[in-house]
């Protein structure tokens, strides 16, 4: 299942540090926040747990699986169990919901398969994606453009395509950012509650420090690029973060 | 000099400053002489009846000795149109695949990853070089050679139409598909899929509604420029123009560009309206019962029937285009095919390099490359030396003249044009004079629509006619159809402009000339600059063949050269103006990426 590894790892973007000797552990089934101020680092490190970009020191291990590690097909199929939602979700606005949702099993199918599952989504698809649109509150939209749904029906969307995709590993690119306070509380209670319920690893990172203690049991700080607390933080370590 | 009044100097006033000083070289270069007619005609007494002319168009033949029987003019011009139709349609439909294949290989695209960039810089190069040449090159001219490789089938005007056009849609296809790659695109990389996966689910339905919309756009293009084949003797409805505004039957002509200007409309307007069913999508009418399934989702989803149908007409029309009318290509007798090819191929061959006779075996042209190749780099000075150069500055000083004629012309009328300023209530404010402001915009976005309606060829053959051989009447020429396509680009940049600072104008008292003046013009200065360095790229390709109507520039020589079948010749010419372009597309590329970046 979904554990995560991080062992000393430095990243850099060009002269800019982006990452300096970050070492984790994540668990299967753990639910974590990431947090800090802009810049800190909360996005390289969700990118380096994704598997998108090799850390330029140090190593991540997701499910035992590694950038450089073993053969492509492993890679491909470590990667077919990480879902992410990046901060504007990723999702095609001009295709109907269902095909956004379908191109979440990409890492599962090959070519010819993902253009009958564009083109003719088969009967089993296209009923199993209905029901986790049901769940998710939105099986209405399923044959609608994308582009025509509130913001917060997308998120549902994109979240749709996750647990279309049986992701084990969930990992949350500020998912509060264009999210009005009154509703900030029941995107992360469906994430933590849709973690528990699938047994995944959510990572989320977050700017709301409140948010982040009330529903992560583990919260991460971090502030340039490296670790200032690991597990539930106290006021000081909070202010910590903003320490320039 | 003060270090402030220097930055006023390299601000954006150097603009101004410039463009005086290279119109004044052009000016210069192309002569005072507007109007060069020779003694003894009457300019004003032929402009004045041509002009008439536009009010009493005519429906039947003016030329009195055409016999009773002969194919009525009305049903002669309708063929014309349907054949001009029919060349746009199958070029358009061969370029589209092409561009759409070659667009892929020339983006980033298709070698997603970093790894082995070498191999992807080594084919993304050469196709990037091969569509600029392609495109760089003037359909008349690609008309001119295919003409003498293949003979005069339908299918020379097509293929001369369809290869400079591959190249342009290339280049288009492959930035909107650069463009495009958004963040689904991580995602499905990031969930395992591959690249060609990430393009199917992301990049190719992100870019398809602009490639769909750019594609009819370039379909209104072909169908100009079919219709100018016919100044080269291609039977479209260039050639009953020229043929009836030679006899002064200006009826005639007037009827056949009106038939050709109402055709380009309709076409622009479908344009418009399928980018907008594109854009906006279709929505689910009514409302959604409680009981809902995926069955009955599915049955009710909301589909657009306006796009279907229009598919299937333009599918319809496409397998018609191929399929009725005179043969594409006709039969040759035996070995007659390949000897007309080896003869063209002698033809294009540098002339110290050319086997001597027509139809010659490779060992011949081998043969004679090994005895003259010294002198091709001679030959070439020579022809550079007289008249290359000069034909050369000549062609650039035109194309530079016309965009500025058209530029400053558009600055004077976009005010008028834009629908924020042409209405009762400019930028959201009550303001006086509502209904005549309305009218004049109208009035003002007709003239831009009707303008770039006509392409430039036409244009400048019916003022040279008018005005005498000059460069004048051919930069007026570029310069009126450039002025219809600037002034709605601009127009469209000025009205999606942030209207804050014009509106405070307005408030204390500003008219809408100076909120656009003051305000819009500065504000969209940047995006305004970018049209007009993509237009002028257009106006260069253009000026290489207006001068086959009789200025010394490129396109003179290149018709001179045609008589005489010199394509060796007509190629370096053609390599020239390619290569201004070529650079020119470069430095205008450099150009727009910083204005760009601001």
């Amino acid at each position: 299942m979904g554990a995560l590894t991080v062992s000393d790892v430095s990243h850099h973007y060009g002269a800019t540090r982006a990452l300096s000797r970050v070492a984790l552990k994540m668990s299967p089934g753990e639910q974590i926040a990431l947090i800090g101020a802009s810049g800190c680092g909360k996005t390289t490190l969700l990118k380096l747990l994704g598997l998108q970009e090799r850390p330029t020191s140090g190593e991540v291990t997701v499910m035992g699986c590694g950038l450089g590690k073993g053969k492509s097909s492993m890679l491909r199929t470590t990667r077919s169990k990480i879902g992410m939602l990046p901060q504007d979700l990723g999702l095609v606005p001009n295709l109907r919901v269902v095909q956004n949702v379908i191109l979440g099993r990409s890492g599962k199918r090959w070519l010819p398969g993902t253009v009958r599952d564009l083109l003719w989504p088969a009967k089993e698809e296209r009923e199993k994606i209905f029901e986790i649109l049901d769940r998710m509150g939105v099986a209405e939209k399923m044959y609608d453009r994308t582009d025509s749904l509130s913001g917060g029906q997308q998120q549902r969307v994109a979240l749709s395509r996750t647990l279309y995709q049986g992701a084990e590993i969930l990992l949350a690119d500020e998912p509060l950012s264009a999210v009005d306070p009154a509703r900030a509380r029941d995107v992360l209670a469906l994430l933590t509650s849709l973690s528990r319920e699938n047994g995944s690893t959510l990572v989320v990172s977050l700017h709301q420090e409140a948010l982040a203690r009330e529903f992560f049991p583990r919260v991460i700080g971090l502030n340039k690029g490296e670790v200032v607390f690991d597990g539930q933080p106290d006021e000081a370590q909070i202010e910590s973060l903003y320490d320039l | 000099m003060k270090a402030g009044a220097w930055r006023l100097w390299t601000g954006r006033r150097w603009l101004i400053v410039a463009t005086i000083v290279v119109f004044g070289w052009c000016v210069a270069r192309l002569g005072t002489q507007v109007i060069s007619h020779t003694s003894g005609a009457n300019p004003l007494a032929s402009t004045l009846r041509f002009f008439g002319a536009a009010f009493s168009p005519s429906l039947t033949d003016q030329n009195p000795s055409l016999p009773d029987d002969a194919t009525p003019f009305l049903w002669r011009l309708g063929g014309d149109l349907l054949r001009t139709l029919r060349y746009a349609l199958i070029a358009t439909a061969m370029a589209i695949p092409a561009g759409f294949t070659l667009g892929f290989l020339a983006s980033e695209q298709w070698w997603p990853r970093q790894r082995a960039r070498w191999l992807w810089q080594g084919i993304r190069w050469p196709v990037r070089i091969f569509l600029s040449l392609i495109r760089s090159i003037h359909e008349l001219i690609w008309a001119i050679f295919f003409l003498s490789a293949f003979g005069d089938f339908a299918m020379t005007a097509c293929l001369a139409l369809a290869l400079p056009f591959t190249g342009t849609l290339a280049k288009v296809f492959s930035e909107l598909m650069d463009e495009a790659r958004n963040s689904a695109h991580e995602v499905i990389m990031s969930s395992g899929g591959s690249g060609a996966q990430a393009f199917l689910g992301s990049v190719l339905p992100s870019a398809l509604p602009d490639m769909v919309t750019y594609s009819l756009y370039r379909f209104e293009c072909a169908l100009r420029s079919s219709a100018v084949l016919g100044f080269i003797g291609i039977e479209t409805v260039g050639l009953s123009i020229m043929r009836s505004f030679e006899s002064t039957y200006y009826g005639e002509v007037w009827t056949a560009l009106y038939l050709l200007i109402i055709t380009i409309v309709l076409i622009e307007a479908f344009g418009h309206l399928i980018r907008k069913r594109l854009t906006d999508g279709v929505v689910r009418g009514g409302g959604i019962e409680d009981v809902i399934s995926e069955e009955k989702l599915r049955r009710t989803a909301p589909r657009d029937r306006l796009l279907r149908a229009s598919s299937l007409v333009w599918l319809l029309a496409i397998l018609g285009a191929f399929q009725i009318g005179d043969r594409l290509i006709k039969p040759m007798a035996e070995g007659q095919q390949e000897a007309r090819l080896s003869r063209f191929w002698t033809k294009i061959t540098p002339d110290p390099v050319a086997p001597e006779k027509g139809v010659s075996t490779w060992d011949e042209r081998k043969e004679a490359w090994a005895e003259g190749a010294d002198e091709v780099i001679p030959w070439m000075a020579q022809i550079w030396e007289s008249p290359g150069a000069e034909a050369l500055a000549n062609t650039v000083a035109m194309s530079v003249a016309a965009i500025i004629v058209a530029g400053v012309m558009a600055l004077l009328l976009v005010p008028w044009a834009m629908r924020t300023l042409a209405t009762g209530k400019p930028l959201g404010l009550a303001s006086g004079g509502g209904s005549v402001r309305v009218m004049l915009g109208h009035v003002t976005r007709g003239f831009f629509v009707a303008s770039r309606a006509v392409p430039e060829y036409l244009y400048a053959f019916l003022l040279v006619g008018l005005m005498g051989p000059s460069a004048w009447p051919l930069v007026f020429a570029l310069a009126l159809h450039n002025v219809g396509i600037l002034g709605r680009l601009w127009s469209e940049v000025g009205e999606n402009q942030n209207s804050g600072e014009a509106r405070a104008v307005m408030q204390v008292g500003g008219g809408r000339l100076q909120a656009f003046y003051s305000s819009l013009l500065p504000l969209s200065l940047n995006r305004f600059l970018l049209f007009f360095f993509y237009r002028w790229e257009s106006c260069m390709r253009e000026a290489t063949v207006l001068g086959m109507l009789g200025f010394s520039s490129l396109g003179y020589y290149i018709s001179i050269r045609k008589s005489f079948r010199e394509y060796d010749e007509i190629l370096f010419f053609s390599l020239l103006g390619a290569a201004v372009i070529i650079v020119g597309d470069i430095v205008s590329d450099v150009l727009r990426r910083k204005l760009r970046e601001g």
